[in-house]
């Protein structure tokens, strides 16, 4: 058990014993050594919870009803959640929408030292500047303290993309889009999807074809990373899962690089601020 | 070998003959297959169904709700709730559409034959209880008492009004409409078919019930059927489900184990109640 | 024991590409894949198991199953009849999967007949696997690493060479006309993987379908596609018209089957809004009983293979060899 792994279980126990909540979302580890999120419901289940930089979801997307549809009738149980910094910033996001009540969620918000795919540091995570929620209930410190990288572009590579020719680009996203399988796990990971409905599986009006080729997949990616423009968090959730490596995150920071040019907005800074494609602000003034 | 132009997996074509309103947003949709093989081949029992196409939307399943023995002319019912349905209420007589079937088990009329009949049809449902009805009044000496509970939300639901007297001068038929919700000067029953069904309070004695309606209606018809003394081997229903195939491929209908399209949709309640998965 | 050389069969298979079309293992964005291939050098020969299922070949992720030209009158035509393919490399878990389609697709009257046009055009040679890998459990589910089921010719890797056993009368005719050399030994027994879980017959999976550990085991389903879509067996579908062409007569359209799954949320709604499996539980439950109950009961195979990619692509977490390992016990504790 580690040092943040202990800070985890006592406070979930804490959350259990006072029946301040009745689950607590974290992560374990599963019999082959992966990580993989669990709901703990009693204190005799907390020592399941582990930590470390493969614990790499949002399990803010665990939050909303109506994603994962507990049945009709159910009351909203009030839960506390694990979360690193960029996804409690989620949580700021879909209590801002009204999709989370504040009073319903205990966040548990872990100093952050990076999350990893597949073994390697996320992009995000190179240049992040934040390693301290900012937003928590129970703040879980790291055993030393944690090294903040030197200030950089964060948006370098995405630059660098920006310098390609549009037929580059298509050609660069075409194939990465070409191996999707339009499995939607990017979207059912992703804390700011959460429509009962997608439009991509919309039926009436049909607006986008069941086909798994290319036009569709890259209609599906590409409209969802506008619906995603200054609400997504960064926290990389959707890349995480993707079984094909797709890299997702790219294509969101490039839009998130827009909004902050052009709108000077994060997502997520607060419960008030709301995503600028999705509020009308009669003083704005687009520096185009 | 195989038979990759059956009707049962590649449409026939068949032309629209007639739009009749039965009720609001519901449409009695009658068509003749072009093929003159197909019209006569196609035969089916009360209770299968067919899967529709409209061409350039897609297909769906609707119950058959015409007696294969009174002619060519095959009928279903229409309520227009989705993109098909709503497609379908633009067509006109002379449009083609696609018919694959007959599909499904139907219900056993051999098995009803001596037996008094209770028929509960909710809705819509009632439009695949309509050749079980026509088929006893085209062979009344093979049935006992046939008894017709009709339910709908509101009048203006009802489906096969102008049949009504037509099915209640055959011998031995007593039918008896109720809507949830009554306007003033309605000569029928207020209420839902559960509590009509317990003021009739049918005998048991050698009685089959026949329902068809929502799921909700179905399984109070059938807590309310159990009260009045009726077994579950004495029930049958017919179910819904989404469907894509019809013919047990695609995955869509399964309840538990059961397949409705295949061994559905028309079920013994005993059998039902065997279902892993709720049908409701 | 007959036996073919690295090199003879490099040959064989180059000659069998210059007739036909070869799907084989290949790397492609940095996974394994089947895949047509153009040149046999392309093969990827040491691999665990492909990224992907090759259901592909029988069942493409998209395709037309039906035209409809409508103008004056409707015209519906069939798909043209699919290219004779030969899949190449197959794992034997794989060429399984092949067995468990057909049993759904072909042997269940009515036989589907676009899958029936792909499935008349395959052979299937298998590469038997040297071990059973981490989360490979087919032994579990009735196969094994050099199972030869469903294969016309399966290929067992020796020290200089492929062992090569001609499964079907299919098998024998192709490799009649190849000059093989006789070989007195026997190919390695394949490593099996130890300390599987027992499957339960179907029949007795009924008795824990209400139990608690199923809602436990769903709460962290996404209810997204991905245990589907590298399943080799799942074959659930969409299918929906789409227009290809507008002409001044009228149009053309084409009827699409792509793949779909039953643990998508809106699976099962139906036009008017009525969802019977509307929460994950229901959903997650449909998946493994079909699998395990439902399939083998109404097809008369096991609906899984056990190639285990679903417990590598879960991003949840969820593991088919826990289920498993969880139903012997819950039937085990009700025992006592």
């Amino acid at each position: 058990m580690t040092f943040i792994e202990d800070q985890i279980r006592q406070t979930a126990r804490k959350y259990l014993e006072n029946d301040e909540v009745s689950c607590v979302i974290g992560y374990e580890r599963d019999t082959r050594g992966r990580s993989r999120p669990v709901f703990i419901e009693s204190v005799d289940q907390v020592d399941r919870l582990v930590w470390g930089p493969d614990c790499n979801l949002n399990l803010a997307s665990y939050l909303h009803e109506r994603k994962h549809s507990p049945g009709k009738d159910q009351p909203i149980p009030k839960t506390a959640v694990v979360l690193r910094p960029c996804d409690t910033r989620a949580i700021n996001l879909l209590i801002n929408e009204q999709q989370v009540a504040r009073e319903n969620v205990r966040i548990i918000g872990v100093t952050c030292e990076g999350s990893e795919i597949n073994g390697s540091l996320r992009v995000d995570c190179e240049f992040c500047q934040e390693r301290v929620p900012p937003l928590y209930d129970d703040l879980i410190l790291t055993e030393l303290p944690v090294e903040v990288p030197e200030s950089a572009d964060p948006y370098a590579d995405i630059n660098e993309m920006d310098q390609w020719t549009p037929e580059e680009r298509l050609a660069f996203w075409t194939s990465e889009f070409d191996r999707c399988i339009r499995c939607y796990a990017c979207r059912q990971a992703c804390p700011g999807c959460y429509c009962f409905e997608c439009v991509a599986e919309k039926l009436d009006p049909h607006w986008v074809s069941i086909a798994l080729e290319v036009p569709e997949k890259m209609f599906f990616h590409v409209m969802r990373a506008y619906h995603l423009a200054g609400r997504c968090v960064g926290c990389g959730a959707c890349e995480a899962v993707c079984p094909m490596d797709i890299p997702l995150g790219k294509l969101n920071r490039k839009v998130a690089k827009e909004i902050l040019e052009l709108f000077d907005y994060r997502t997520g800074d607060s419960i008030e601020t709301h995503p600028p494609l999705v509020c009308f602000n009669p003083n704005e003034r687009l520096n185009l | 070998m195989l038979d990759t132009n059956s009707i049962l997996t590649t449409p026939g074509l068949a032309t629209i003959k007639g739009m009749k309103d039965l009720a609001d947003n519901i449409k009695l949709v009658q068509v003749r297959f072009d093929d003159p093989d197909a019209r006569k081949n196609f035969s089916y029992a009360p209770g299968q169904f067919a899967e529709v196409s409209v061409f350039g939307v897609g297909e769906s399943p609707f119950g058959l709700a015409s007696s294969s023995e009174r002619g060519d002319i095959v009928e279903f019912a229409v309520n227009r709730v989705g993109t098909l349905t709503e497609a379908l209420f633009r067509l006109d007589v002379g449009d083609q559409i696609g018919l694959r079937g007959p599909l499904g088990n139907g219900f056993p009329m051999d098995r009803f034959k001596g037996k008094n009949i209770v028929i509960l049809g909710g809705g819509i449902g009632g439009a695949p209880l309509r050749p079980i009805i026509q088929t006893i009044l085209d062979h009344r000496g093979d049935y006992g008492k046939l008894t017709i509970l009709w339910a709908a939300r509101s009048p203006d639901l009802l489906v096969f009004t102008d049949e009504y007297d037509l099915w209640q001068q055959a011998p031995d038929v007593e039918m008896f409409l109720t809507v949830d919700k009554a306007p003033a000067g309605w000569p029928h029953e207020e209420g839902l078919i559960t509590t009509l069904l317990e003021k009739i309070n049918p005998s048991t004695d050698n009685t089959i019930t026949i329902t068809c309606g929502p799921p909700i209606m179905i399984k109070f018809a059938m807590m309310t059927l159990e009260k009045l003394g009726f077994q579950p081997d004495q029930n049958w229903v017919t179910l819904e489900a989404k469907m894509k195939c019809g013919i047990g491929k695609c995955g869509r209908c399964n309840m538990g184990g059961v397949y409705i399209c295949t061994e559905g949709p028309v079920f013994c309640f005993s059998e039902v109640r065997q279902f892993l998965e709720s049908f409701v | 024991m007959k036996v073919i050389s690295q090199e003879q069969l490099n040959l064989w298979l180059a000659d069998l590409l210059k007739q036909t079309v070869v799907v084989a293992p290949i790397e492609k964005h940095g996974k394994i894949q089947y895949q047509e291939i153009n040149s046999i050098s392309q093969i990827v020969w040491d691999f665990t198991r492909p990224e992907l299922p090759p259901r592909n070949w029988v069942i493409p992720m998209t395709e037309p199953i039906l035209f409809i030209e409508q103008g004056p009158t409707t015209v519906l035509k069939q798909p043209d009849l699919p290219h004779e393919k030969i899949l190449f490399g197959l794992r034997p878990c794989d060429s399984r999967s092949f067995k468990v389609l057909d049993a759904l697709f072909w042997d269940k009257e009515p036989a589907d007949p676009q899958y029936a046009r792909h499935r008349q055009a395959l052979t299937l040679i298998g590469l038997a696997c040297p071990e059973m890998w981490d989360s490979c459990f087919c032994t579990v589910v009735g196969g094994a690493p050099d199972d030869t089921e469903g294969l016309d010719i399966l290929l067992t890797r020796i020290d200089d060479g492929f062992a090569v056993q001609a499964i079907t009368e299919k098998g024998q005719a192709l490799v009649s006309g190849l000059d093989l050399l006789q070989w007195s030994g026997v190919p390695a027994d394949p490593s099996e993987a130890r300390g599987l879980p027992k499957l339960h017959e179907s029949a007795e999976w009924a008795a824990v379908f209400k139990d608690v550990f199923w809602k436990e085991l769903s709460h962290a389903c996404l209810s997204c596609r991905v245990c589907s879509f590298v399943c080799p067996t799942c074959r659930c579908y969409d299918v929906r018209d789409e227009v290809i062409a507008i002409c001044p007569n009228g149009k053309v359209y084409e009827r699409l089957r792509a793949w779909d799954t039953c643990t998508s949320m809106g699976y099962r709604r139906i036009a008017g809004g009525h969802n019977p499996r509307e929460t994950q539980v229901k959903r997650l439950k449909n998946r493994f009983y079909c699998k395990f109950m439902y399939y083998p009961e109404d097809f008369g195979v096991l609906g899984c293979v056990g190639c285990g990619r679903c417990i590598d692509a879960c991003p949840a977490g969820i593991d088919i060899l826990e289920v498993v390992e969880k139903v012997d016990l819950k039937l085990a504790q009700a025992q006592i």
